[in-house]
């Protein structure tokens, strides 16, 4: 072996020697698990946690209840009512798509053919109404007419037939009217949820033609004291095919519009908050929030006070809203979600644009039950980050967040009934809540 | 010459590590001192000073002077630890690996050697919690509150050796504490369903250490069977400066002198024993700490021997026995905490021509225990170490 030959053997021989105790000492660095003790005395000095709420005064301003967002047409579903609450009268206005003309049914050799020489024979409508939304608890006779003037989906009210900007047209008679009268049915929530009007050919007919500009259907509550939630109206037809005769095929027409019209329209509360109805209400308000906190005393005895107010100390926070009673017309059947958006230009109010949601995508829910007596049910609505963001303006030179915030329903118009909350200057004024932890500084030993 | 210093350099990146948390002593005081050396001074007991042989000691820089060539020495340091409190009957077990030291040292021209040494001086990881119940105005919400300190104090040394005639060797080391400790006290509600926009209350802060020492010793051969050795180290204080957002003060405290001395002695052919004694008096932090107090003088006791002729695979690998006694500066329950174990080891030789070793390696293993009042702590800990020379 020559020299060359022993020099490199040496250095593989080392190479291998010094991978393989690198190998060993990595090895050995795996899996950790910390020295983890529940021994109290190894924590520093505990803090505090406590719950304040802060008067309306301390913390918001300039509220204003805003409406007229959105139409009846957008919501999607009739409202039915008849001196509800003793004053709500609501009717809903139907239109129906363009009838088949043709369909597929086998001839008399059985033979599957397309038919397009079809005669009408009659019809029903078929209405399919929210048993839970509505008030009712008994049967309620329902009346079906058919619209004597056009009227337009989008924007007919109890008063008008045709209410934009190009021009309005009242109805002859307020309330969507006249109508011709078609039929009557009773519907009893115990037996289901849908109520048949039946129909002859001719108005059937008549609803199909497309070239009638008074055409569509106008559906009433006749029994007083009920407000229904109309969720689909459908026309049914009975054909009966050339090739077959002896055959009646049902067919299914899709409405074209809905929309409802009522009466009275709610007035702008004269305190108070309002979110939701249709078209829809918001509520704005201007929050502040306070550099320092001068109690409770349980903080200040940990912190010192006056305490200024930090986002790392602020745990939770939420406006505290407490429902009341609104106009019994209005009064919700449903479960509502509440929204909290900033209003990012305060200025173009009430067309401002609004942030994200506070709250997420399906926002605070509340029942229906809590806007009845005993009034003052306390309704949170978690917006931590938003005052956090607010307080760490304060204290930085950060963008500042938007002071402004909107209170909504999470789509706008979301239900026929609004919610409502007590307002500033009442015993039960929104509050703001706040979880606090301050406590003393971690130090080293 | 490229090749040396970039090997130096990937080394480097290797240490210092942080410290990872052994014991829950950490959490006494300024922490758990880390015991200097290699695993051969584990395993003779924590004898570090006057053993035949030249390594590199961050605490006796002298300890390098007869190194002959460029040479690197780290250590890796695992430990597994079953604790207990007789008082609360809390009972855990938890591991971790600590790389406590690196050491580089290189020739200066003829005159002696350079050193550099990294090492872990002070262990301060550990977590605790404590369960807490939120008063809040309509309920009450458990809560936890969960402590985490991160990292320690380290020590880098710049140091030079040299012998002195045919028998004497000394050294001086400038050093300089390092490292960061990391602490962190959150707040947390247990249900996180019902306070789904609770956010956690978290306060802590970050400090970086620092401060400068002195430490310098000399060791002596006395005819061909014994090795004496000392050292003594002289700390400015050391100083914990807080980040700029951080809330907690700045901190500064006494570091004791510490003295030490070991001496080996060849007993019989292949037969060394080993011996040695650090003294630290505390007490001097005792005016700059919180809480609690110190210990005051501490004393670590080491005792070893070593067989030299034992061989593994036709290699010389010395076996190596010992005991180790140390106390702990600090306390967490107001008594007087120790450590004792009891340690054992082998060294393997990778590479050798002659007398000169190139490579090698060296294990300890120790079991011991660590008492501090209703605390108590048995542990396995490994320790192993590389030598490279000639790079």
């Amino acid at each position: 072996m020559n020299d060359e030959e022993d020099s490199g053997e040496y250095l593989m021989r080392k190479k291998l020697a010094t991978l393989l105790a690198c190998m060993a000492l990595g090895s050995v660095a795996c899996s950790e698990i910390t020295p983890t003790s529940v021994d109290d005395s190894l924590l520093p000095g505990e803090p505090v946690t406590l719950e304040v709420r802060l008067e309306w005064a301390t913390f918001a301003s300039n509220l204003e209840v805003l409406g007229g967002y959105g139409r009846a047409q957008e919501l999607g579903v009739g409202i039915l009512a008849e001196d509800f609450g003793g004053t709500l009268d609501a009717r809903t206005l139907v239109r129906f798509a363009r009838f088949p003309r043709s369909v597929s049914v086998p001839d008399t050799t059985n033979t599957t053919v397309v038919d397009s020489m079809l005669t009408l024979l009659a019809g029903r409508v078929v209405a399919q109404l929210d048993t839970l939304a509505s008030t009712n608890d008994g049967p309620v006779t329902l009346a079906l007419g058919a619209t004597d003037e056009p009227w337009h989906a989008g924007t007919a009210t109890w008063t008008h037939a045709v209410d934009t900007v190009n021009g309005q047209v009242p109805w002859t008679e307020v309330g969507a009217g006249p109508v011709t009268p078609v039929a009557t049915a009773v519907w009893d929530p115990a037996q289901g949820d849908s109520v048949v009007f039946e129909l002859d050919s001719a108005q059937v007919a008549f609803w199909g033609d497309t070239a009638q500009a008074v055409r569509g259907a106008r559906l009433d509550a006749v029994t007083p004291g009920v407000r229904l939630k109309l969720n689909q109206v459908a026309l049914r037809l009975d054909m009966r095919p050339s090739v077959n005769p002896d055959t009646t095929v049902v067919l299914t027409t899709a409405r074209t519009d809905l929309t409802f019209v009522y009466a009275p329209s709610p007035e702008p509360p004269q305190d108070g908050i309002r979110v939701g109805g249709v078209p829809a209400w918001r509520t704005v308000l201007d929050i502040d929030m306070p550099a320092t906190l001068s109690g409770p005393a349980a903080l200040c005895d940990v912190a010192g006070c006056p305490l200024v107010l930090t986002p790392d100390r602020i745990n939770y926070a939420a406006l505290v809203l407490r429902a009341r009673k609104g106009d019994p017309a209005f009064q919700p059947s449903d479960s509502l979600s509440l929204d909290v958006r900033p209003v990012l230009l305060r200025s173009a109010l009430p067309k401002a644009p609004l942030g994200g949601s506070l709250v997420g995508l399906t926002g605070r829910r509340v029942g229906p039950g809590i806007f009845a007596d005993p009034e003052g049910t306390e309704v949170e609505i978690p917006i931590t980050n938003y005052v956090r963001s607010l307080v760490e303006q304060d204290t930085t030179e950060t963008q500042p967040p938007p002071r402004t915030l909107a209170l909504l329903s999470v789509f706008e118009p979301i239900s026929f009934s609004y919610a409502s909350f007590f307002g500033p200057g009442s015993p039960e004024e929104p509050v703001l809540k706040l979880i606090l932890t301050a406590g003393p500084s971690v130090e080293l030993p | 010459m490229k090749r040396p210093l970039s090997i130096l350099a990937l080394l480097a990146l290797w240490g210092p590590l942080p410290a990872s948390g052994q014991s829950l002593m950490n959490a006494a005081g300024l922490g758990l001192p880390i015991s200097p050396g290699d695993a051969r001074a584990r395993a003779l007991g924590g004898v570090a000073l006057g053993l035949r042989g030249a390594t590199i000691l961050g605490t006796d820089p002298s300890a390098a002077a007869g190194l002959a060539l460029p040479t690197v020495v780290m250590t890796a340091q695992p430990s597994w630890v079953d604790f207990g409190r007789s008082d609360t009957g809390e009972s855990g077990r938890f591991r971790g690996t600590r790389f406590p030291s690196l050491g580089i040292a290189y020739p200066a021209w003829s005159l002696g050697m350079v050193t550099l040494t990294f090492e872990s001086y002070l262990d301060q990881r550990f977590e605790a919690e404590r369960p807490v119940t939120l008063q809040l105005l309509d309920e009450e919400a458990p809560a936890t509150d969960e402590f985490v300190s991160r990292g320690g104090v380290s020590q880098v040394r710049l140091g030079f050796a040299r012998t002195v005639g045919q028998s004497a060797r000394v050294g001086v080391a400038v050093g300089r504490y390092t490292g960061t400790s990391t602490r962190r006290l959150v707040r947390s509600v247990n249900d996180t369903l019902a306070f789904e926009s609770f956010e956690s209350f978290q306060d802590g802060g970050r400090w970086s250490y620092s401060g400068a020492s002195l430490t310098a010793g000399a060791s002596v051969t006395v005819g061909e069977f014994a090795e004496v050795a000392g050292s003594a180290t002289w700390s400015s204080g050391l100083e914990a400066t807080a980040s700029e957002d951080t809330r907690g003060s700045d901190r500064t405290w006494d570091v004791p002198l510490e003295l030490r001395i070991g001496a080996s002695a060849v007993l019989a052919p292949g037969l060394s024993l080993a011996a040695g004694i650090t003294r630290a008096d505390w007490s001097g932090v005792d005016d700059d700490l919180a809480d609690g107090a110190s210990l005051g003088s501490t004393y670590a006791l080491g005792v070893g021997v070593e067989l030299t002729r034992a061989t593994f695979l036709g290699r010389s690998a010395p076996l190596r026995f010992g005991y180790s006694r140390r106390d702990l500066p600090f306390t967490l329950a107001d008594a007087t905490p120790r450590e004792t174990a009891w340690t054992g080891g082998l060294g393997l030789a990778l590479d050798q021509v002659g007398e000169l070793v190139r490579a090698a390696v060296d294990l300890a293993v120790e079991r011991g225990r660590r008492e501090d009042g209703p605390v108590a702590e048995d542990f396995w800990r490994a320790s192993l170490t590389l030598r490279l020379s000639g790079l």
